[in-house]
């Protein structure tokens, strides 16, 4: 049960942002063919705004979306202040106008989604759609999820994650020390 | 104007030479044959010569995708590989689903065509218009999971789509076949033992272009709700959450579910094959292939026991008939350990399930004994027997090296009746259903272009007896007798419309489950679809798609004929036309294939006597090009 302490006023004004449950995500980018197809006209996830990583060893497959940056460091890195951030909708956005195409930004995002665009040169970045954001409609498993950090169902994931992971690298010791291959 | 969704070019690599070619779509190509098996079956007839050796040097191996790989319309991650099948000599094709045709979209090409053969092992590198052929002595020998980890990390991006074949395919096991994203098997009639043939260790796939559609918005919308009728789709959601396992129960139900190497439809121990069994004790995540959102692919895991520690994506039903009932083991740890051990070795599930039955019953009627198996008694319900013969298959060692031709060649040279054992047609290993319960189907396996099929005409219709779905497609006046799986009436009309849907499917090319029981799409959708996306208008009448499935069906036959195919090869192992059903449901059903078949060439314009295609036929699918590559040549 989520506890609400603040008022109703405080609760509407929570910024969203994009929330990953990976152990729902079936890595079936979907989510990176709708972000293409809604920013470039076209079907190309390699300029999509999120990345899907999948560990085919693993069976495991996770959503690397922008955010929910505490620090941001695409922020603090940019020299010219093209990155910045949204005092309400935290939100960080690149003012392309700035932007000098250091392409520190995209080396410093933790969560590996500020590209390069070479052939247009330019860098791209997630911008939530304008708060409509097209990834978490297209979805089809809920793994993405648009809403703040109170109404999200996220408690429970990094337990499984780390269990499931933790189980797979014991039995690998086992085989290894013995096993058949 | 270059219609939509194509990325317009064909991309050869030559082992030969070492080098690459790249070819525009012929623009007469798309309105005849749309893409996917289309366009390799218009390749591979022009190309590979009659009678050439399937491990020889003029075969071909194609990669191909249609105009909807790569795209938002649901399942567009399917590809398909086509060659000359070594198992059986005539049309090879498997299809498979995971990433690699979307990424060579996304590298500008609808379609890699493989020729010649490279003197020492090498795998073919694709990223954009960086084409190269490199050495991969060093990769020769791994197991798939392996090639593709190295290939990633040499190329240290872990997004390059890796096909690949194991030892399996290296030592040309007839049905080797080629695997992607390590768990994904192109599996069928040997398309791995094709590439290990030429040398071809792998191939390796990565794009960074877009493909572009005719009218985006419009497609998005269409494409978006595609999506929403997977979702709300009954049985699309009992698939994600059980996968193909789904069928195991119906199958034993109806009694159609292959046990002791086909002897019967019913098995005793089908309970512990069935999703309802599995997923609780065994699943520990879904996954789906590109742009699905269906995803019925299943990681399980096995805690304890034997095979503790088996991860592994799979088995499909199919996999969990060949190494269970159909080898009388009640077993899923057994059925996904052999799962792995196929996937890394790249060996085709169905059929090496179907060799070890084979050869179980062959031994337990006394026609082989334990000096020929190298002292291995074989009996039926024996896990560890199947998985160590597997293994012998997969690496051919010992007597493995026989299993490895195929149950066809292997009861060939075994003699002593011991074909009556070996359940094939045309040399492909019947697949899990039994046209006894479910006419049909048996005339889809008589018929099917590779052999006993069921991926190119399964009606499921009448299996399942939607009798609306069948009033609305076929007319109401075929009705009661349609729907009965006990009658041959009207079976061939339901096969021929089935049949033409699914090659609309495997042109486009989208996943077999859009199309399946009951189907969440069919051709009025297609028509629907194609203009927007292609801008080809002709696309959108239903009567347009039916003559390029046609033409499809006609050329893939054409292509066996040249092989000497023809009605005589169109048949089913004695163990469905003689042996009646012995028990279950179905007790005493057999087939009478010849009004079937009668039917069937009826419908297609072929020949009754001969089963061939009629001039007449031929000119109206104007396939008269094919006649200047007659037999002899
Ligand atoms: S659309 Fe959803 S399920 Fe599919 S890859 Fe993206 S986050 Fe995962
Ligand atoms: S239904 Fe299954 S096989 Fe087909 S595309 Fe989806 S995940 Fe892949």
């Amino acid at each position: 049960m989520i506890l609400c302490t603040g008022t109703l006023d405080e609760v509407d004004t929570l910024p969203s942002m994009l929330i990953v449950d990976q152990t729902k995500c079936t890595g079936c980018r979907i989510c990176e063919l709708a972000c293409s197809a809604k920013k470039e006209g076209v079907f190309r996830p390699s300029l999509a705004r999120l990345k899907v990583v999948r560990y085919d060893d693993l069976g495991v497959d996770i959503p690397n979306v922008c955010g929910p940056c505490e620090e941001a460091p695409c922020v603090e890195v940019c020299p010219v202040y093209a990155m910045r951030r949204d005092p309400i909708s935290r939100m960080t956005f690149l003012d392309e106008d700035k932007c000098i195409l250091c392409k520190s930004c995209a080396g410093a995002c933790v969560n590996g989604v500020i590209r390069l665009d070479t052939s247009r040169m330019r860098i791209l970045k997630c911008d939530h759609c304008g708060g409509d954001p097209e990834c978490a409609k297209a979805c089809p498993t809920g793994a993405i999820q648009y809403a703040t950090a109170a109404q999200a169902s996220v408690l429970s994931r990094h337990d499984k994650i780390t269990g499931y992971l933790r189980e797979i690298r014991r039995t690998a010791q086992t085989q290894e020390s013995g096993g058949e291959s | 104007m270059k219609p939509g969704g194509y990325a317009g070019r064909i991309l050869r690599a030559d082992l030969n030479r070492r080098d690459f070619r790249v070819e525009p779509v012929p623009s007469e190509w798309v309105a005849e044959y749309i893409g996917g098996d289309g366009f390799a079956a218009r390749i591979l007839y022009d190309e590979v010569p009659a009678k050439a050796d399937p491990l020889g040097e003029k075969n071909r191996l194609i990669l191909a995708t249609g105009p909807v790989t790569g795209t938002l319309w649901p399942m567009s991650g399917r590809t398909v590989f086509i060659s000359k099948s070594p198992l059986t000599g005539i049309w090879g094709e498997s299809h498979v689903g995971g990433f690699i045709g979307p990424e060579l979209k996304y590298a500008g090409y609808d379609v890699l065509v493989i020729e010649g053969r490279a003197e020492k092992p090498v795998y073919v590198s694709i990223c954009d218009q960086d084409l190269e052929i490199i050495n991969a002595s060093d990769l020769w020998g791994l197991k798939t999971d392996e090639v593709s980890a190295a290939i990633r990390s040499r190329h240290n991006d872990p997004d390059v789509q890796v096909a690949a074949i194991g030892p399996a395919g290296e030592r040309c096991v007839r049905f080797a076949s080629v695997i992607v994203n390590n768990a994904r098997a192109a599996g069928r009639t040997g398309m791995g033992a094709v590439l290990g043939s030429k040398n071809v260790k792998a191939i390796a796939v990565r794009g960074h272009q877009g493909i572009a559609v005719n009218d985006h918005e419009r497609f998005v919308e269409l494409a978006n709700d595609a999506h929403r009728r997977v979702r709300q789709n009954p049985q699309a959601q009992q698939m994600h959450k059980y996968g193909t396992w789904v069928l195991t129960a119906v199958k034993q139900t109806i009694g159609e579910l292959p046990t002791y190497n086909h002897r019967t439809g019913v098995f005793s121990g089908w309970e512990k094959l069935s999703g309802d069994y599995i997923r609780p004790r065994y699943t520990i995540g879904d996954r789906a292939c590109f742009g699905c959102s269906l995803g019925c692919k299943k990681v399980n895991y096995i805690r304890e026991g034997p095979y503790a520690g088996t991860l592994e994506e799979g088995p499909e039903y199919e996999g969990l008939m060949a190494f269970g009932s159909l080898l009388g083991i009640s077993d899923f740890p057994t059925a996904l350990r052999a799962n792995q051990i196929c996937n890394r070795l790249g060996v085709d599930m169905i059929s090496a399930g179907s060799c070890i039955a084979f050869a179980t019953e062959a031994f337990q009627n006394g026609l082989i004994d334990s000096k020929m198996t190298g002292g291995i008694d074989l009996e039926w319900g024996n896990s560890e027997q199947a998985l160590r013969l597997l293994d012998m298959i997969g690496n051919r060692t010992g007597f493995g090296d026989l299993l490895a031709e195929g149950s066809r060649e292997a009861s060939r040279r075994i003699g002593r009746g011991s074909e009556q054992f070996a359940i094939h047609v045309k040399g492909l290993e019947v697949s899990g259903q039994d046209g006894r319960t479910h006419r049909s189907i048996g005339l889809s396996h008589a018929t099917g272009a590779r052999g006993a099929d069921h991926l190119r005409s399964l009606v499921t219709v009448d299996q399942l007896g939607y009798q609306e779905v069948a009033a609305k497609r076929w007319g109401c006046d075929k009705l009661p007798e349609i729907v009965d799986p006990y009658t041959e009436k009207y079976k061939a009309a339901a096969v021929v419309e089935t049949e033409n849907t699914y090659c609309i499917r495997d042109a486009l090319i989208v996943c077999w489950y859009s199309v399946s029981w009951p189907p969440i799409f069919w051709m009025e959708d297609f028509a629907q679809m194609l203009p927007v996306l292609t801008g080809v208008s002709r696309f959108g009448e239903r009567k347009n798609l039916i003559e390029i499935a046609e033409r499809q069906v006609t050329l893939k036959r054409l292509f066996n004929a040249r092989e000497g195919i023809s009605r005589k090869d169109d048949t089913l192992p004695k163990r469905f036309t003689v042996d009646p059903m012995p028990e279950g449901p179905g007790k005493g059903q057999k087939v009478n294939l010849e009004p079937m078949l009668n039917d069937y060439y009826r419908l297609r314009g072929w020949d009754e006597i001969t089963g061939l295609p009629t001039e007449e036929t031929v000119r109206r699918l104007t396939l008269e090009w094919t006649h200047s590559h007659s037999a002899s040549s």
